[in-house]
């Protein structure tokens, strides 16, 4: 569909998750150990959503995001949802960070719409579309363990049947943008057929914008083919490698919409206006400003809030400049 | 009869659901100047005494200190070499998990040992032999950029070098068995000739200490029987996530051992007993003594109890403990 967006192009946006502040890190440990209700938690998390939403509408941020102040991390959020899925013992995912990963223990299903109450929360605050967000049924797979399938197909398909689910009731809430993340994507490339399959079944009755996250892979030998998976835009990073993937790009043209990411996200340092905008120059050699969405290179919840709103600030000075300059 | 059994390496830092995670905690509290180095120490030791206690409870002859010290497999050696800087998050091969990419900037050199003190550790803390670990040249150089020699073969015999010191100054810290990671040897058959080159670089100064090359994540189709001409006594292979491995060892040399990865390291679902007590009949029928049991690959993919109840299950199959 059309994105019916303002503007030459190089719509700013973010991939998802913005840092929790730390009255909401508090009140979810305290809801843990059970001190506060969930009503209590939730008045906070409302906040939180409201507060980032009018962060990013002050900066004039193209495409918001709810930043996923009630989420914990992007597997669990929708297995604890799921029937099927139960919530695991924690496994270390890098250094000191751990996660709790999700058991299939039976078929998964969904009894209720799980992201739409937010999703029609964020968009009550702003005039701004908000992005639905969704995690993508091969990376919900990968990132579980798996007790009941017989294979991983089994399960990824079914996972697909319950994301395309949710996003059809988002779509009807009124969501023009529908991000549905598989970070995992470019893990293997001899499931990249499966990834394509799932996010067929996904994608197929909907007629918002459709896009996905990838990250952290094997992305030459995953380029062009993952233009294959049937979304109108694929969000990647740049910053983190000096926008080395450019130059794939000129061998096999990308020909999808795009959400660039320019910032990195795994580091304290705050990216200069001049250096984010040098490389949206350098991106423009190969895409063309109006297939452009540009935002940092992941979501941000690995900040401070003061390190996110500072980087999200550049990307959208940055985003100026270049703009005036086509 | 029973059969020796092994670990792969790694295995899960935090407690059983419900205890305290001293270790989390402690590496939070230092991050916000509350707790101190020796502090840390203090809770990485006491891991380390639990999980080798864990293994050894289990019935695992031959255990490892669970590399509780370490984020990864690379990191705490290319740290401690002249000629490394460590990079950005980079995925650790398939899995949902990921390491620092170590980036060569200049000449490798050893300034002394990286492991030892960890092994010495473990050492005197186990009742059984621990095994010593460390990353297998090849591995080590897939897992990490060369913006120095910029010449594969250089930079991987150049890591040979320095892990071949390591190597020695683990046997003399009383290590009987050293097993070198290459998973990534899986995917790199033009290296195999490489990996024998640089491996003999790597044990040239050992005594009478077992070697193992450990590879994980996949099968050895690729590089076919030719694998098990690298100069070392014995090989890992993961039966799990390299299904295809069994035909390879219809040709295992007699000389050598097989460590044997039979239980499935990244998924909860905890093997049928039966079934895993039949493919042991045959891999003993293909080798003979010379067979070792282990999990597929580390245990840290997993939940504590559960890799707790995966070893426990392998004690069971090897016949050692409830029989």
């Amino acid at each position: 569909m059309t994105i019916d967006l303002d503007g030459p192009g190089l719509w700013t946006t973010s991939v998802g998750s913005l840092p929790k502040p730390d009255y909401i890190t508090k009140a979810r440990s305290r809801f843990a150990r059970g001190e506060i209700d969930r009503d209590e938690l939730l008045q906070l998390e409302r906040q939180a959503t409201r507060e980032w939403v009018e962060f990013q509408d002050s900066i004039g941020t193209d495409v918001i995001v709810d930043g996923e102040q009630y989420r914990g991390d992007m597997v669990a959020f929708f297995a604890e949802e799921l029937p099927g899925l139960e919530i695991g013992g924690l496994v270390r995912s890098y250094g000191n960070r751990y996660y709790r990963k999700p058991i299939a223990t039976s078929e998964v299903v969904r009894d209720k719409p799980i992201t739409v109450e937010w999703w029609e929360y964020a968009q009550s605050l702003t005039e701004k579309p908000v992005k639905g967000m969704l995690t993508g049924p091969y990376t919900i797979c990968d990132w579980s363990f798996n007790e009941h399938y017989d294979s991983r197909r089994d399960f990824v398909l079914d996972l697909a049947k319950v994301i395309r689910d949710e996003a059809l009731d988002l779509e009807r809430a009124g969501a023009r943008f529908i991000q549905i993340d598989e970070p995992a994507a470019s893990t293997r490339m001899d499931e990249l057929d499966l990834v394509i399959e799932a996010m067929q079944v996904v994608t197929e009755p909907l007629t918002a914008h459709t896009i996905t996250h990838i990250c952290y892979g094997d992305f030459h030998n995953a380029y062009p083919k993952m233009l294959d998976i049937p979304v109108d835009q694929i969000d990647l990073e740049f910053a983190n490698s000096d926008f080395s993937l450019l130059e794939t790009f000129g061998d096999d043209a990308f020909t999808k919409y795009i959400g660039l990411g320019v910032v990195d996200v795994h580091t304290h340092a705050l990216e200069q206006v001049d250096e984010i905008a040098d490389g949206i120059r350098r991106s423009l050699k190969y895409l063309s400003p109006d297939k452009v969405f540009v935002d940092p290179d992941c979501g941000l919840k690995t900040r401070t809030v003061d390190e996110a709103k500072a980087k999200l600030i550049n990307v959208k000075k940055a985003v100026d400049v270049v703009r005036a300059e086509l | 009869m029973t059969i020796e059994t092994t670990v792969v390496g790694s295995y899960p830092k935090p407690p059983a659901e419900g205890t305290t995670f001293r270790l989390r905690k402690t590496l939070h509290a230092l991050e916000r100047g509350d707790a101190t180095p020796d502090d840390l120490e203090d809770a990485r030791n006491e891991l380390v005494r639990e999980v080798i206690a864990e293994q050894e409870a289990a019935g695992v002859d031959i255990v490892s200190d669970g590399q509780a010290r370490w984020d990864d497999l690379v990191t705490p050696f290319a740290r401690n070499m002249a000629g490394f800087e460590i990079g950005g998050l980079l995925r650790w091969f398939d899995n949902n998990v990921y390491y620092r990419r170590p980036i060569c900037t200049g000449a490798l050199e050893w300034r002394g040992p990286s492991s030892v003190e960890a092994f010495s550790y473990a050492h005197s803390v186990a009742s059984r032999p621990v095994k010593a670990i460390i990353p297998g040249p090849v591995t080590f150089a897939h897992l990490s950029v060369d913006e120095h020699y910029k010449d594969h073969e250089k930079f991987v015999l150049a890591l040979a070098s320095v892990l071949a010191q390591e190597a020695f100054e683990l046997e003399a810290a009383g290590a009987t068995i050293i097993q070198f990671d290459e998973p990534a040897l899986l995917g790199a058959p033009e290296d195999l000739d490489l990996a024998r080159r640089a491996l003999e670089v790597v044990v040239a100064d050992l005594g009478s200490a077992e070697t193992v090359v450990a590879t994980y994540f996949g099968d050895a189709k690729r590089l076919g029987t030719e694998l098990f001409r690298l100069p070392v006594n014995g090989f890992h292979l993961d039966l799990v996530a390299g299904p295809e491995n069994l035909e390879l060892i219809r040709e295992f040399p007699s000389d050598r051992r097989l460590q044997a990865g039979i239980l499935d390291a990244r998924n909860t679902r905890l093997e049928d007993e039966g079934v895993l007590a039949g493919q042991t009949d045959r891999l003993t029928e293909a080798v003979g003594d010379n067979l070792r049991l282990a999990p597929s690959c580390g245990l840290e993919f997993l939940p504590r109890e559960k890799a707790r109840a995966k070893l426990e299950l392998l004690g069971r199959i090897s016949g050692r403990v409830g029989a």
